[in-house]
């Protein structure tokens, strides 16, 4: 079952479209990666699932009824992990919880048990009494995560909830989206980190101009860009580089310098590694490392939206 | 449930905070102490009953009322305030202008028509409210006789003439410096209540905590029924702590009407804190912050937060009858040493007047926003 569906969704501000006209479905049990570069419309989109925005145009349903006439249904059973830290630093793990998770109506024993599962669940559980603003990057952004799942939505909706933290903190957060899905928690994941959107996420979404430029499982991403290749080249130093004459050569479709690494981007049909060396020899650079990689989302995020995710 | 739920958070967090706690209660208190202390002796306001002196004039009073009138002014001089029937020939208002007398009445079966000088605030406020309690004391056996029935005090004997009589003042009922900035700072740090306010709303967005608040199952009135109203609370608590503490430290007059003066204080404290929040809406942030300061700062000024306003004049005299405290203080001042209720009641109606108006603007502006 769809647990949502986005039609013809629109949101302006002024004359500038954030949201043009975008469609999709996400379906119950997924791990959803959204991946776009800054400014793509990722955030306006999900502030519009999570009700914080109004469509200017289009709809959205949440298990079949439309969010806007029903928003309480979809409120009850959404739970938003915010990019940035949403947390009270004067009150201890403990009452931030209670305090999002009554929001929710859940007074009592009952909350009391939500509380401490919520906790628990995101290794929060020892530290339950102590103030947020004594605990390290990557516990915030764990007492974020439960602050959201509390009241046990069958929608958690997660921008970019590792940014800024340590691996250690990261991994137990994959883990943990990795095991809320398998409690049967729906995850709408976003992230500028493309090796963890290709760790967890089931399938993913390319939005760039407000607009889903791609939409599918990683390996039918990749596949959309067989006809493309994309060569490593690491050098001693890239001084003295003509990267036009390196996009003369035949097949090359772009160039990029990484530091000391050169990134071709070729076709994949053209024998032209031997023609890129030679010019590279000919532009004085001292080659220490040469590969050709297989395509990576990265690549399908270059060769479709033109940039990097980073940018 | 979910307004009372943000209301209590609010509580909880606020009595947390130390430093609420010194800016909303050590710090009146240092300045009752400061200013009612040091300043006691420079403190013209500090009022004997014996300096006050009003002139009246009877003009076509039936005999009740001249009666009753007689019997007010008696009781008043008992109290050492001079009632003195003016001259012939003198003008009562040029008098009160050139501060011969604090204040002058006309008393006719019209009713009583009441000139005082706006440099004697003290002194005006204790004299309007003896004239209250007389005029409403009249009234009641006026329309007991009208009626045709027994007064209460006919029951027991008295005559009717015998009843129209003031409360007299008590000795010990004399406005001292102590008494006065009680009450003044406390009106002042009531308004202060705006500046905490203002950052009710606007700290959830710079906490990025309002996402979550907009994402839950909560309406945006309720998020702002439970600021306003734990606001409220919160400085309402102070507001008594501080009466409290002014009363039983320092000896601090609050009169024979608590409840009166909680009134005024309650609706000035509601006020405040739509005041508070509309300019957090409007400005944002620090701006709102240094508005609400300058603004606190010339109406705590103007509104004889720090000394008396009597003697005031001019422009400076003018804008302070827009100052909030001074319809407050003025409000206060009647009610505990003029017994003059209805003046509380009026400042309390200036003041919901001013919170209805305010919260319905910050209520047009949040329905504007998408989110709170």
């Amino acid at each position: 079952m769809n647990i949502i569906e986005i039609g013809g969704l629109t949101k302006k501000f002024g004359d500038f479209a954030a949201v043009d006209n975008m469609s999709l479905t996400l379906k119950e049990g997924e791990i959803f990666g959204f991946l776009g570069a800054n400014g793509a419309g990722k955030s306006t989109t999900i502030s519009m699932i999570a009700s914080l925005l109004r469509p200017t145009k289009g709809e959205i349903k949440f298990l079949g009824k439309n969010i806007a006439k029903n928003a309480h249904f979809a409120k009850m059973n959404i739970g938003m992990v915010p990019q940035d830290l949403a947390i009270y630093e004067d009150m201890s793990a403990y009452e931030n919880v209670r305090f999002f998770a009554g929001l929710y109506g859940f007074r009592g024993g009952e909350l009391k048990a939500r509380v401490e599962e919520a906790l628990s669940f995101v290794g929060l559980g020892d530290k339950q009494k102590e103030l947020p603003k004594n605990f390290s990057g990557g516990m915030k952004r764990r007492l974020n995560i439960a602050c959201a799942i509390a009241h046990r939505p069958k929608l958690i909706i997660m921008d970019e909830p590792t940014v800024g933290i340590d691996p250690h903190s990261r991994n137990y957060i994959l883990q943990s989206v990795k095991e809320l899905n398998r409690m049967g928690c729906t995850i709408l994941y976003t992230s500028h980190y493309m090796e963890e959107v290709e760790e967890i996420c089931t399938r993913i979404a390319i939005v760039d101009h407000g607009k889903i430029i791609a939409d599918g499982t990683k390996e039918q991403l990749k596949a959309i860009i067989t006809d493309s290749k994309e060569i490593w080249i690491d050098v001693k130093s890239v001084e003295g580089l003509n990267q036009e004459q390196l996009k003369e050569i035949r097949g090359v479709l772009s160039v990029r310098i990484e530091e000391q690494r050169i990134k071709i981007q070729s076709r994949a049909e053209i024998g032209n590694l031997n023609d890129i060396v030679q010019q590279l020899i000919r532009d004085g650079m001292e080659i220490r490392a040469v590969e050709e990689q297989a395509p990576n989302l990265e690549t399908v995020f270059l060769t479709l939206t033109g940039r990097n995710l980073r940018d | 449930m979910n307004t009372l739920h943000i209301a209590k958070k609010e509580i909880v967090t606020a009595l947390r905070n130390k430093s609420t706690f010194i800016f909303m209660l050590a710090f009146p208190i240092a300045l009752m102490l400061i200013l009612g202390l040091a300043l006691s002796n420079a403190f013209s306001g500090s009022v004997e009953i014996d300096d006050i002196k009003m002139a009246y004039k009877i003009d076509q009073a039936s005999p009740a009322l001249a009666a009753g009138w007689q019997s007010f002014a008696d009781a008043a001089e008992e109290s050492g305030v001079t009632i003195e029937a003016l001259p012939p020939g003198q003008d009562g208002k040029q008098a009160v202008k050139e501060a011969q007398y604090a204040a002058y009445a006309e008393v006719s079966d019209q009713g009583i028509d009441f000139y005082d000088n706006s440099r004697s605030t003290i002194e005006s406020n204790i004299l309007q409210g003896m004239l209250t309690s007389f005029a409403d004391r009249y009234n009641l056996v006026a329309a007991y006789a009208n009626a045709g029935a027994s007064s209460p005090a006919s029951d027991a004997g008295q005559t009717s003439v015998q009843l129209v009589k003031t409360s007299s003042l008590t000795p010990d009922s004399k406005p001292n410096s102590m008494d006065y900035y009680a009450i003044a700072m406390t009106t002042m740090i009531a308004l202060y209540a705006a500046l905490s306010s203002a950052s009710l709303i606007e700290s959830e967005r710079s906490r990025h905590t309002i996402v979550r608040l907009s994402a839950a199952p909560v309406s945006k009135t309720e998020i702002f029924a439970g600021k306003v109203l734990g606001g409220t609370v919160i400085n309402a608590i102070f507001i008594v702590a501080v009466m409290l503490l002014s009363h039983f430290a320092f000896g601090a007059n609050w009169g024979d009407h608590p409840g009166h003066v909680l009134l005024v204080l309650l609706t000035e404290v509601v006020m405040a804190v739509g005041f508070g929040l509309a300019a957090g809406m409007i400005f944002r942030n620090k701006a709102s912050q240094s508005f609400l300061l300058i603004f606190i700062q010339i109406a705590s000024f103007v509104g004889g937060a720090y000394f008396p306003v009597d003697d005031f004049g001019g422009f400076i005299g003018a804008i302070s009858y827009y100052s909030p405290l001074r319809w407050n203080n003025s409000g206060v001042m009647q009610t505990v040493f003029g017994g003059d209720t209805s003046a509380a009641l009026w400042a309390a109606c200036y003041n919901l007047a001013g919170a209805a108006v305010l919260l319905a603007i910050c209520m047009f502006l949040i329905r504007r926003r998408e989110t709170i």
